[in-house]
């Protein structure tokens, strides 16, 4: 771009920036602006879980088959059949059952669990939500870093075109490769053959052991991130602002760190909230395989003896988190990218 | 020019006819138990060596992936039937319709659609290859329904669509002759996707224990060989291999259907 070119720019910039609004009147509509947003997305949050809530509730009244025979086995009796029915008020109509499960939700009180009588289902959720969140936000946070860093690899002027390709390339197979299948293989190679791990299911294995799980969590999001960060960094090497930034003396980190990165930020953080869903399920696989506790060995274990409350309570805490981590990522786009915090 | 784009789905012909051959070539049924040869290597008669309580891995292997990629083929397509035409129809209508989809789509995507299907399968008492697939048809269609979406944003607009609204043809019929048409390209790529990630999730509920009740499904192979990962890796290199490869395969199948439709609808 040519030095006219450039100065014209910074005119564009500081006239954009003079329209913002300034004064009482304009922060009073943008705070309106930012609440209605809020509301909406509160109020769709609220929708999600209850919508995913009752798929669950419907699917186990609906589909074929008895839920109490479900959960007792066909030896039963019907005097034991019976009991069933009523602690989980199989015998009222399904409206009214509904309604008292809205009630439930609503006051996160889903009745007692079935395998363990005494223990609140949701209070058997809770204690399992800690361990997979630890595990879930630790990888999301290696996925991140990992896929930035590889992006900014792929984009920025240190490695050789060649080099760059390969770091590409590598994006692309590690994204194909499937999580269920290298996960045990790097196990297998890592802690057992070559022992440089410790096993995560492992007592003892402490931090280190933590670590490991996530980075296997970790690996496939990191690839994600990685492909669509070099996209987004492509996108945003072309605008003006960075031959501005590469005008006025900045380094190659400078540019592409300060500059460029908050402006690329956007996809990436929703990369990272449509790959939260599959984040979760390699949770539970990596919980199962490393025998961890966890809210994916708390779905497993609900499932194989059909504890009808802790299951409802499990999906509906893992639709929260869902939720939550939705909303998080709206937020973190709005605090990093320079754009979207000029349009409020 | 059309032989070059065929020849990205070589592997999947390849492997589901290596994958049929394999399950009929079968000397034995298929998962019967010996439990004299449990978790012997590989050997010449056997390439795959022989798993839990000595069942023999090749036909096994074979048969699972091959319904594998049934499965994942089926799902897909339906995905394709439901979405392509329903994101279409979204952006043509435009407003709330449009925005309804739109955010449906986001959050159907993104959503845990495995814990969703270990909730929804505990209602059966023993999940068959029908219910799963029922279960990842539930969030198979979002995918091609936002790219149909954003696909459609930009034809709405085009000429050859105004043109078809001028001359009084209705919304529905725009869609079908007009617009449909012109997603099978992206759609088709997404198809390859879809039906990996689907052979992907199936090993992985048939590896936390929800597969199929007979026990053909790549992922009870690669759980066996985590059981016993320290006695026999042959049976989890060859559960990992087979997962990779099935999904590999489908992923680019897809992208040669694309350059297939999309060099048919330039000429």
């Amino acid at each position: 771009m040519t030095r006219a070119g450039i100065r014209a720019e910074l005119v564009r910039t500081e006239r954009s920036k003079s329209r913002a609004p300034h004064g009482a009147r304009g922060a009073a509509t943008a705070a309106i602006r930012v609440a209605r947003v809020l509301l909406a997305r509160a109020a769709e949050s609220v929708v999600v879980v209850v919508v995913l809530a009752s798929t669950v509730f419907f699917a186990l009244r609906w589909l074929p088959g008895d839920p109490a025979r479900l959960v007792l086995g066909d030896e039963a009796g019907p005097a034991e059949l019976a009991k069933v029915r009523a602690s989980l008020h199989l015998d009222e109509p399904i409206a009214l059952q509904y309604l008292r499960f809205l009630r439930g939700l609503a006051t996160l009180d889903l009745g007692d669990s079935l395998r363990r009588p005494g223990t609140r289902a949701m209070a058997r959720v809770a204690g399992a939500i800690g361990p997979t969140a630890e595990l879930a936000l630790l990888a999301v946070a290696m996925g991140a870093v990992l896929g930035i860093a590889a992006a900014l690899l792929a984009s920025g002027p240190w490695l050789s075109p060649r080099g760059r390709l390969w770091v590409e390339r590598g994006l692309i197979v590690t994204a194909a490769t499937p999580l269920v299948a290298f996960a045990p293989v790097a196990t297998w190679a890592l802690a057992v053959r070559f022992r440089v791990v410790p096993l995560p299911g492992d007592p003892d294995a402490g931090a280190a052991g933590l670590l490991f799980a996530c980075a296997l969590l970790a690996l496939p999001l990191a690839a994600h991130v990685g492909r669509i960060g070099c996209a987004s960094l492509a996108d945003v090497a072309r605008q003006p602002f960075l031959t501005v930034a590469r005008a006025k003396g900045g380094g190659p980190l400078r540019v592409w760190v300060v500059h460029a990165l908050p402006a690329a930020v956007g996809p990436i953080v929703a990369v990272v909230a449509t790959q939260l869903g599959a984040l979760l399920g390699g949770a539970v696989v990596l919980e199962r395989m490393f025998e961890r506790w966890g809210l994916g060995t708390l779905l497993l274990e609900a499932y194989a003896s059909r504890d009808l409350p802790v299951l409802e309570g499990a999906v509906v805490a893992a639709g929260g988190i869902f939720v939550v981590a939705q909303a998080l990522g709206a937020a973190v786009h709005t605090a990093i990218d320079p754009r979207v915090r000029a349009a409020r | 020019m059309i032989a070059a784009r065929w020849r990205d789905s070589v592997p999947l012909v390849v492997l589901a006819a290596i994958s049929t051959a394999g399950a009929l070539a079968a000397r034995e049924p298929i998962g019967r138990l010996a439990p004299m040869r449990a978790f012997r290597g590989p050997t010449w008669t056997s390439p795959f060596g022989y798993g839990e309580a000595g069942v023999d891995l090749l036909p096994v292997v074979c048969s699972a992936a091959g319904r594998a990629m049934l499965l994942g083929a089926v799902v897909a397509l339906f995905g394709f039937a439901v979405g392509t035409p329903l994101g279409g129809a979204a952006a043509l209508s435009r407003g709330r319709f449009e925005r309804a989809v739109d955010r449906a789509c986001d959050l159907v995507q993104a959503f845990p659609s495995f814990i969703l299907a270990l909730a929804v399968l505990s209602a059966v008492r023993a999940p068959s290859r029908v219910h799963i697939a029922f279960v990842f048809a539930l969030s198979a269609w979002a995918p091609f329904a936002r790219l149909a979406l954003a696909e459609t944003r930009t034809l709405r607009a085009a000429a050859f669509v105004e043109a078809a609204f001028a001359l009084g043809r209705r919304p529905s019929g725009v869609l079908v002759r007009h617009i449909v048409p012109h997603l099978m390209g992206v759609g088709a790529v997404q198809l390859g996707s879809t039906a990996a990630s689907i052979v992907v999730s199936e090993a992985a509920l048939g590896f936390v224990g929800l597969g199929p009740p007979d026990g053909v499904s790549l992922g009870a192979v690669l759980d066996q060989g985590v059981a016993a990962m320290l006695r026999a890796p042959h049976v989890l290199a060859v559960g990992a291999i087979a997962v990779t490869v099935t999904s590999g395969v489908m992923l680019l199948a897809g992208r040669s259907f694309a350059g297939v439709i999309t060099s048919r609808s330039s000429r």
